[in-house]
């Protein structure tokens, strides 16, 4: 609806707008000044003819022998008319066939009245010259007569008076061309073409000429002032003011419509104004609009963040407790974590007590038993029994070789149970050191690289025999360093028991083990476990290190999670490669090297 | 007496330093007008042009070829002969100062140059061409075609080639002719056999026609206003029918512009038909035919005198 609204009121301001443009474009001030400039153009064209006008009638009194100013005008009137005619054949700024006649007048008019100024110049230069003649011809023939005996001017005196009688009407004529007076030319004339005769030779000449030119003025003069009064009859003024009258009145016209258009423009700049205020009206209403449904929702922001607060406060709440949880799952975890380390200790502790008291068993003491029972039975005669008796002789060899015996027995059974208290101070190591897990505290000591490797091995000795593992050691050149021995006999523990694990399905072959320790590049101390056993699938090789998993079925898998965190802990790493199922696997330690003090 | 004496070579004096700085004289005859400021390279482009054979059908007539400058702008053939080498129907009017003329050609078929051109060109006597061919001779040449763009905002065309060799024509004014030089003032270049001679040449009446900027050249008038010299001389053609060829009124037979004056003395011979082979001639024609008067002694010399006064300079030198 709103939208609706919206379209069509922006409809009616573009029309309004549009409707102002178009009528300022149809009132344009163009119109007027064109209006001025031919009117402008029409006074000059009409003092131009003016001009020629008056030029005709200087030649016409003889006033000028120059009859340049007769062309000139005609020069500046096709001037002057082009630019008036480009101005006012634009179309539509007359009725169509109206300024066509009018134009075409014009033309026609200029045309004739050309022509008949042209005719006008050549018969008035001749007139003229023959008017001008007259007194000079007179003269002549007066002289000639002078000249002449008394006798024969007597004779030839009233040939002398009519000459003198014809150029005088001849000049008459020349200012009132009547048919009178040409009658009366033309009777003189003939009476001097008959008294011509009586003329000598030489004054006749002079009769001659003064008659041709006479006749000439008699046919010229009235030839020039017809022309005159057609040059007259054509008013090209009046051509020009019919023009005027047509600007005039279309200028009348536009100049209403222009009035007209006044109002129109009033009407509907009011509209536009109308609407603008309207529209100003809408606009501070919609302001307040605005300015309610803002504060509304300044509350309901409010409001918002105040719920956003609680939720905030109860997120808190769950994640401390969350974090509790979190951290008794990590103490779960630590203790499963130890109790897997114990377990793998308790592993040798147990071979070690089985071994003992094995030995115990199949001790060479019980041997000692049985020489002093015999002994005993032949306690009277002992000499003679250790002497004598077949029996009895061999019992001092016997009695030395058991003591040999027992003494190595004893010796063995020192060294087990040393390798015993061994294990069990490593399972006391292991606790003590859980027991300050939180503080991640690492006990550095001094130690030799392959020793470490060498206890690692002891302790899963017994495994190892089991499963039929072939170790190889490849130690490089490793100074003393300073180290946590825990927690890298933990880590080695680990990954020696999962070689060992991994090569559990492999009969095709020997069961070999690497260790291999070097230190590359005078910074890095790796320690490497390989193996020959199952390998690890593409697909497991980034979850191997991930709490919880393991392969087997009596696994925890904490061994390499606890490996990869002990490695991180002393700022190393522990990777693992493997090219696929049944290819084996690698597993490297990779520590930062610190020299133990005294090591170069 | 002394005193006299004095007051005359005062005079004298200051009369002749008058001469020197005087105002132009107030005559029916007038001096050249400064010639127009026109655009350079028209006025270049219509030089060429003027020389150019191209301009005929045949590649061997230019305008130049009839209007020679060092012949007084015309030559001294009664009639020239056009691209076909035959006669052409009227005597050739010299081109210096064809544009003070009131209307071209003897019988003043039209107003303007371009128009004279137009007319020169396509003639079936003078150059026989076709403006299609002259457009596409002019357009081909690299040259021309590059000069009229720059010239003209249309390059080659009817149009402005007309315009280019009318705008040329309207340089070839021939000023400071020693009779002009009297006009504007300086009264002391003419002699007095010359002066003697304006002077005839005003009272005879031949200033009715020969008038003006152009000393002629502003009107129609018949050629025999006292007599038939057409008659007299013997084989009439159509174009000594003059005006009458053009307008078909009984009243412009035999009616032709006035020949300009300027530099008549060195454009012989004379008349439409080129039938006067000197001035001396040309003179006593007029006297008889036109003006009816009988020249009293030594007149017609004296007018010719004086008509070689009208001489004028072309290129800075005298003609």
């Amino acid at each position: 609806m709103t939208t609706l609204r919206r379209f069509g009121l922006a409809f009616i301001g573009l029309l309004l707008a549009s409707i102002l443009l178009f009528m300022y474009v149809e009132t344009g001030a163009q119109q007027a000044a064109s209006y001025i400039e031919a009117r402008d153009l029409v006074r000059l064209l009409k003092q131009q003819d003016a001009i020629w006008d008056n030029e005709v009638l200087k030649a016409r009194v003889a006033l000028s022998h120059n009859y340049d100013p007769l062309v000139s005008p005609l020069h500046e009137m096709n001037g002057l008319w082009q630019r008036l005619d480009a101005i006012e054949s634009v179309p539509g700024r007359h009725a169509a066939t109206l300024w066509e006649s009018l134009r075409s007048d014009y033309l026609q008019a200029v045309k004739e009245k050309t022509r008949l100024v042209e005719q006008f110049k050549s018969h008035n230069a001749l007139l003229r010259n023959s008017l001008a003649f007259l007194p000079t011809a007179e003269d002549d023939i007066q002289g000639e007569f002078s000249r002449l005996s008394d006798a024969d001017r007597l004779q030839l005196q009233n040939v002398a008076i009519e000459t003198y009688d014809l150029l005088l009407s001849s000049m008459e004529f020349a200012q009132v061309t009547t048919p009178e007076i040409a009658a009366e030319v033309l009777l003189g004339l003939n009476k001097l073409e008959i008294n011509k005769e009586r003329l000598p030779a030489k004054l006749q000449s002079s009769v001659d000429i003064l008659r041709r030119h006479i006749a000439l003025i008699l046919r010229e003069q009235p030839r020039v002032n017809e022309l005159l009064q057609g040059i007259q009859a054509i008013s090209v003024a009046s051509r020009l003011d019919t023009i005027t009258n047509l600007l005039e009145k279309d200028q009348e016209t536009a100049a209403a419509k222009h009035q007209r258009n006044h109002v129109y423009l009033l009407v509907f700049a009011t509209f536009l104004v109308l609407i603008l205020i309207w529209l100003a009206i809408r606009l501070v209403r919609s302001f307040a609009e605005i300015k309610r449904v803002n504060s509304a929702l300044q509350t309901g922001n409010d409001e918002l963040e105040q719920r956003v607060e609680e939720r905030t406060r109860q997120l808190k709440d769950t994640q401390s407790e969350l974090m509790d949880t979190a951290r008794q799952a990590g103490m779960a975890e630590i203790a499963t974590n130890v109790l897997h380390n114990v377990g793998n200790v308790l592993n040798s502790v147990n071979i070690s007590a089985d071994l003992v008291s094995r030995k115990l068993r199949s001790s060479k003491a019980l041997g000692l038993a049985k020489a002093m029972q015999l002994i005993n039975e032949h306690a009277d005669d002992l000499g003679h029994f250790l002497t004598e008796d077949a029996k009895g002789k061999l019992l001092p060899g016997y009695l030395n070789q058991l003591v040999e015996a027992i003494a190595l027995e004893q010796q063995s059974l020192t060294d087990e149970l040393a390798q015993l208290s061994k294990s069990v101070d490593h399972i006391k190591d292991i606790v003590s050191t859980q027991q300050s897990y939180a503080g991640a505290n690492s006990l550095l000591e001094p130690l030799v690289v392959s020793e470490l490797l060498e206890d690692a091995l002891r302790m899963n000795s017994g495994a190892l025999t089991r499963h039929h593992v072939t170790v190889i050691k490849e130690y490089g050149e490793v100074p003393r360093i300073m180290g946590d021995k825990h927690r890298l006999l933990l880590i080695l523990i680990n990954l020696i028991s999962n070689a060992k694990y991994a090569m559990a399905g492999v009969s095709n072959h020997a069961r070999n083990m690497t260790l291999k320790a070097a230190v590359l590049d005078g910074e890095t101390l790796t320690i490497s476990v390989k193996d020959e056993g199952e390998g690890i699938p593409e697909e497991n090789m980034t979850r191997i290190f991930a709490h919880g998993f393991t392969t087997r079925k009596e696994g925890h898998g904490f061994g390499l999670h606890s490996c990869a965190l002990a490695a991180i802990e002393m700022n190393g790493h522990l990777t693992a490669h493997s090219e696929g199922p049944g290819t084996g696997a690698t597993f490297e330690l990779q520590l930062p090297l610190k020299l133990a003090e005294g090591e170069p | 007496m002394a005193s006299h004496g004095l007051i005359l070579a005062l005079g004298l004096l200051v009369g002749s330093s008058v001469s020197v700085h005087a105002e132009p004289l107030d005559e029916p005859l007038k001096p050249l007008p400064p010639v127009p400021a026109l655009d350079p390279k028209r006025v270049q482009l219509g030089q060429r042009l003027f020389n150019d054979p191209r301009l005929s059908i045949n590649n061997t007539l230019s305008c130049a070829s009839c209007h020679r400058l060092d012949k007084g702008g015309a030559d001294d053939k009664a009639l020239s002969l056009g691209f076909d080498g035959k006669p052409v129907e009227v005597n050739t009017p010299t081109v210096f100062n064809a544009s003070l003329n009131f209307h071209q050609f003897w019988d003043g078929r039209v107003d303007t140059l371009e128009e004279q051109v137009h007319f020169v060109v396509i003639s079936p006597t003078e150059m026989g061409n076709t403006w299609e061919t002259v457009v596409k001779r002019i357009a081909d040449n690299p040259g021309y075609a590059k000069d009229f763009s720059e010239a003209y905002p249309e390059g080659v065309s009817e149009a402005s080639i007309r315009n280019a060799l009318a705008d040329y024509e309207r340089t070839l004014q021939t000023p400071h002719s020693r009779f002009d030089q009297y006009l504007q003032g300086n009264t002391d270049i003419l002699t007095p056999r010359e002066k003697f001679g304006y002077q005839r040449f005003k009272e005879y009446g031949c200033i009715a026609c020969h008038q003006g900027v152009n000393i002629g050249g502003n009107m129609f008038q018949k050629f025999g206003v006292m007599g038939d010299y057409i008659q007299d001389r013997g084989n009439p053609t159509r174009a000594d029918e003059g005006r009458f060829n053009v307008t078909g009124d009984e009243a412009d037979r035999q009616v032709f512009k006035v020949p300009s004056l300027r530099n008549v003395a060195i454009t012989a011979p004379y008349f439409h038909s080129g039938s006067a082979p000197t001035l001396e001639r040309a003179v006593e024609v007029m006297f008889k035919y036109q003006l009816g008067r009988e020249p009293a002694g030594k007149d017609t010399e004296l007018i010719v005198e004086f008509l070689k006064t009208l001489t004028g300079e072309w290129e800075g030198k005298p003609l």
